[in-house]
């Protein structure tokens, strides 16, 4: 098929559209790699550069302390926080949708998949506010526990399960039934096999998200012990200034790992938060 | 449910594996960053000499999240052993808490003390109870881009029309040499009423005035000439005079530094914390000069300003209450005062080695100028902060909208203040 | 009731499927709403106390009395407005773009381009948007000093502060939209389209006629989602403006939170529940009149 001339200038128009959105788009994401190695007098007074004047990575042993811990601390807790919260996430929610799918007639649960609605509904940073009255009653204020239990409910998660259970062909079950199946074998035999693509899904946009996690962890700490990267980025400001090369620094830090990880991934992570947000 | 929620919780700890528990550790929350771990570092190691096996760990937040974190963990006994900040801050959170422990007994257990005045105990006192031991000195001077002035002349200036004309100078002349008008005479802050108030509690105070909004008795002194001077040429150096960044009515400290350390402003506030940064290579590399603020009218005397006073305070709660005083009380000796010269450029003993500091930090240490501290409205008249916030949301709306003429603004701002203080007093 | 203990009885397996996620379902979202509303009857000073003074609703009056928080919420129903009619808009006039047959190669890339952000941490996004505004130093204004346009004042003018923040997050949000509308363009019958061609139909009359009545589901879901995401903005508010300037960009979440650090947990919990009310209430007339709408 041939072009029309009219065609040809609608097409580079188009691609002159997307290209420029695209690179505003992705632009933030240069200028925070350079500043991260130009010195702050160098930003300020030519911020447009492409290019650092040198490249020098001496800035990441001036962050390697931050508010008096280390910064190995906050990649640590980062790495730590969001896996095990996400290990969590999928095992509770997973089990938790199965249940409510395949029994939704049982007394307590009809209640129960209002109140997490419900829970999703309510002002996710207000929300955090009682939930560190919560955290002092239980004792659980300043521990990782406390932030990686709170870490683990979601309303994509748990939308993602739902829809995939439902879609589980119901004679399928009725057949293993009637072959004398137990339930944890139908669970564990039938049901599990074939979530395990969804349960990547699910686990693999968790980390996603509880890795940009900051308020309820900026809530439930009592010391900079347990804040996770993105935590430690927003007090970079202390008293006696703020570093701002620093910032940048960190800001990649926090950035880089999971910006790899979606481009890795990113069929995967786009396809499911659509699925799990046109459920909801 | 509870039981469940404990067992839950205990199980993911038992995994993570706990932390090893120190059998006698000193936390203390501050906001001075990285200079400030350091100052508290070295006093531990000097602390542990007496004390053996006691270790002082400091945590730094930055200072909004400090307020929230030290109010709610003295509210729910989870408080640090010690907290440390401003005297004003330390007031405000005995107001919201109430649980911050008199110290008028540690204080009368030191005996080497006699470098405190009656200013200085005066701050740390509120409502009749010692809320701090005072333990740095807060001293800021006018401070003006070394080579800059060079390139004008050479002058430190000493009154406000020669300010003036260095900032006219400093903005349009290229005092940098890099071809771009991107210079700024002065950086200045204002987002909040601590920024824009503070700011002008130096100008006022530095040029020799007692009070910039309210004096002990409760009278708003701001239409009072001498003081409506200052408050005119202070609010046009936002707005008309355009001597400070555009940007500034959203600048708190963080950005004025951003300004002053990207070698971008020409006159600015130096505080005795901030040289130990400024002289280093990557920032300022010693390219500045510090002096008293500038004369409003020849006759007055100019001054460094002593806007505030840094202490120690220990909560009711505080976890180890009798050793936490131990350290306060500590914190008063000569080996810790002296790593709070070295690491934070601030002290309040007046015996300290001074020779390893910088010309620009001996300045300080030394005090080479007259010295004037601030009236400290906020122990005086607990309805000040709350003033102060309307005072600065009235100067605010003033800069964002100059008017032809700033005296009838001016008379109405007084009118106003007049008009809260008497409703808040009630 | 031995129906519903025999019930229980044989579906004991799946309470115990379902035990961990309805644990912290209500320790973590049941219990602190409950919490909530209760230290909203109390005095701030005794919130956190074991035994609290009740005072009814006398935070409630509080809070209704304070003009910052009236002036506060009624920027939060316009910010949000803005924003979701902004990042609704934008982020269907690129789904159309992809999906139209204009661009085939590259399609991948300009996604990507655009759903990055959707992943990215806030925190960093918006702290590296905060310098990008800045009218002194940053590169933002630095262009349009090159190209010759007139300086854009940002985060520091009170009129062009709750701009600087619609776009920083629509930065941060538009991908997530889009992709819901390619998910719903590429569902939609393509067959309706050249039979309205062959009808004579103009290229507006296609989109509008035929292709946009498919798009309902998305539109839904996407306003809804937008309408939570917007009226609970918080954390570019955090970074960037911290309410500022002169509370240009004060939102309810950010004032109450505001609160709650200084103490007032009555006030603040009070606010939290009022604007609970506002997410809900707003929320589902949205998903309601789509619903109806769809029905007609």
């Amino acid at each position: 098929m041939r072009m029309r001339p009219s065609d040809i200038l609608l097409r580079i128009g188009a691609y002159a559209a997307a290209g420029v959105v695209s690179l505003v788009f992705l632009y933030p994401y240069w200028w925070m790699l350079v500043s991260a190695f130009r010195p702050t007098r160098a930003i300020m007074s030519n911020p447009l550069k492409l290019f650092p004047e040198r490249i020098d990575f001496s800035i990441f042993s001036e962050i390697g302390r931050i508010g008096g811990v280390d910064l190995w601390v906050y990649v640590w807790n980062s790495v730590l926080i969001t896996g095990l919260s996400t290990l969590l996430s999928v095992v509770v929610t997973a089990l938790g949708a199965y249940a409510l799918v395949r029994r939704p007639d049982l007394p307590g649960f009809r209640f129960l998949r209002y109140g997490f609605l419900v829970a999703i509904m309510y002002p996710y940073m207000l929300l955090v506010i009682p939930v560190y009255i919560v955290m002092f009653k239980l004792g659980l204020l300043g521990s990782h526990a406390g932030i990686i239990l709170f870490l683990a409910l979601g309303p994509i998660q748990f939308f993602l399960f739902e829809q995939f259970f439902r879609a589980i062909p119901g004679e399928v079950i009725e057949a293993a039934i009637i072959d004398g199946a137990s339930e944890a074998q139908i669970l564990f035999r039938i049901v599990l096999p074939v979530a395990a693509p969804i349960s990547a899904t699910v686990a693999l946009i968790t980390f996603l998200l509880n890795w940009s996690q900051w308020f309820p962890i900026l809530i439930v700490s009592k010391s900079p012990d347990t804040y996770t990267l993105p935590v430690a980025l927003l007090s970079m400001n202390s008293e006696l200034g703020s570093n701002f090369q620093g910032i940048m620094a960190l800001a990649v830090l926090t950035t880089l790992p999971i910006a790899v990880l979606f481009l890795l991934a990113q069929k995967r992570v786009m396809e499911g938060m659509a699925s799990g947000a046109v459920k909801g | 449910m509870k039981t469940v929620a404990k067992l839950l919780g205990a199980g993911v700890f038992a995994v993570l594996g706990t932390l090893p528990l120190k059998a006698q550790q000193l936390v203390v929350w501050h906001d001075l960053g990285d200079n400030g771990v350091k100052w508290f570092e070295a006093m531990s190691a000097e602390f542990a000499k007496t004390k053996p096996g006691v270790t002082v760990r400091s945590l730094s937040f930055p200072t909004d999240q400090w307020f929230g974190r030290v109010i709610s963990a003295l509210n729910t006994d989870t408080a640090p052993d010690l907290i440390y900040n401003n005297y004003e801050r330390v007031i405000r959170i005995e107001t919201q808490t109430g649980k911050v422990m008199d110290l008028k007994s540690a204080f009368a257990g030191v005996a080497d003390k006699s470098f405190l005045g009656e200013d200085d105990l005066r701050v740390a006192t509120f409502k009749g109870k010692q809320i701090i031991i005072p333990i740095q000195r807060v001293q800021m001077a006018f401070g003006v881009r070394k080579s800059w002035l060079d390139k004008n002349g050479g002058k430190f200036p000493d009154t406000w029309d020669e300010v003036k004309v260095l900032a006219a100078a400093f903005r349009d002349k290229d005092p940098d040499g890099n071809g771009r008008a991107d210079t700024f005479g002065m950086a200045l802050q204002a987002a909040k009423p601590r920024d824009l108030i503070h700011m002008l509690d130096l100008f006022t105070f530095g040029s020799g005035l007692r009070h910039t909004l309210i004096d002990p008795e409760g009278k708003i002194t701001i239409d009072r000439p001498e003081h409506a001077q200052v408050l005119e040429e202070f609010l046009k150096t936002y707005s008309t005079y355009k001597f400070v960044s555009p940007d500034t009515v959203n600048h708190s400290f963080g950005e004025m530094y951003q300004i002053i350390e990207g070698g971008r402003g020409g006159m600015f506030r130096v505080g005795d914390w901030n040289v130990r940064k400024w002289d280093g290579a990557n920032v300022l590399d010693g390219d500045f000069v510090s002096g008293p603020w500038p004369k409003f009218a020849a006759n007055r005397p100019n001054s460094v300003v002593i806007g505030g006073m840094r202490g120690i305070a220990v909560p009711e709660n505080s976890p180890n209450k009798a050793l936490a005083v131990e350290f306060a009380q500590f914190m008063l000796t000569k080996a810790a005062q002296q790593a709070s010269l070295e690491n934070v450029g601030a002290a309040v003993r007046k015996d300290l080695d001074v020779s390893k500091l910088s010309p620009r930090s001996q300045y300080f240490a030394k005090a080479e100028h007259r010295l004037v501290a601030y009236d400290f409205p906020e122990s005086i008249h607990s309805f000040y902060p709350e003033l102060e916030a309307a005072f600065h949301r009235k100067l605010l709306s003033g800069i964002a909208n100059p008017p032809a003429d700033w005296k009838p603004f001016i008379a109405e701002t007084a009118k106003e203040m007049r008009d809260l203080a008497a409703k808040l007093k009630n | 009731m031995t129906a519903t203990i025999d019930a229980i009885r044989r579906g004991r397996i799946f309470y115990l499927f379902v035990m961990p996620f309805a644990v912290l379902t209500i320790l973590f979202g049941v219990w602190p709403i409950l919490l909530s509303i209760q230290v909203s009857f109390t005095a701030s000073a005794t919130a956190l106390r074991p035994e609290p003074t009740y005072v009814g609703f006398a935070n409630y009056a509080k809070v209704f009395a304070d003009p910052i928080f009236l002036a506060s919420l009624s920027r939060t129903l316009i910010y949000t407005a803005l924003s979701v009619v902004a990042n609704l808009a934008f982020a269907l006039a690129f789904a159309m773009l992809l999906a139209s047959a204009l661009i085939t190669r590259g399609n991948l890339f300009f996604r990507l381009a655009l759903f990055l952000p959707v992943v990215t941490p806030d925190v960093a996004g918006y702290v590296v948007w905060r310098w990008l505004y800045d009218r002194s130093f940053g590169a933002l204004n630095a262009f349009l000093d090159i190209v010759g346009l007139p300086a854009f004042a940002g985060l520091s003018g009170k009129d062009t502060a709750m701009a600087a923040l619609l776009i920083a997050e629509l930065w941060h949000h538009a991908g997530f939209y889009m992709i819901i509308f390619l998910a719903n363009l590429a569902m939609r019958d393509r067959s309706l389209e050249e039979a309205a061609h062959i009808d004579g139909a103009t290229a507006w009359q296609r989109w509008r006629y035929v292709i946009l009545p498919q798009l309902r589901p998305a539109l839904i879901i996407n306003t809804v989602y937008a309408l939570i995401q917007f009226l609970k903005t918080f954390t570019v508010v955090v970074v960037m403006t911290k309410g500022g300037p002169t509370d240009a960009t004060n939102f309810v979440s950010y004032y109450a939170y505001q609160l709650f650090d200084q103490g007032r947990y009555g006030e603040a919990t009070a606010m939290a529940t009022i604007l609970f009310a506002v997410v809900i209430v707003i929320s589902m007339s949205a998903y309601l009149i789509g619903e109806r709408g769809a029905r007609r």
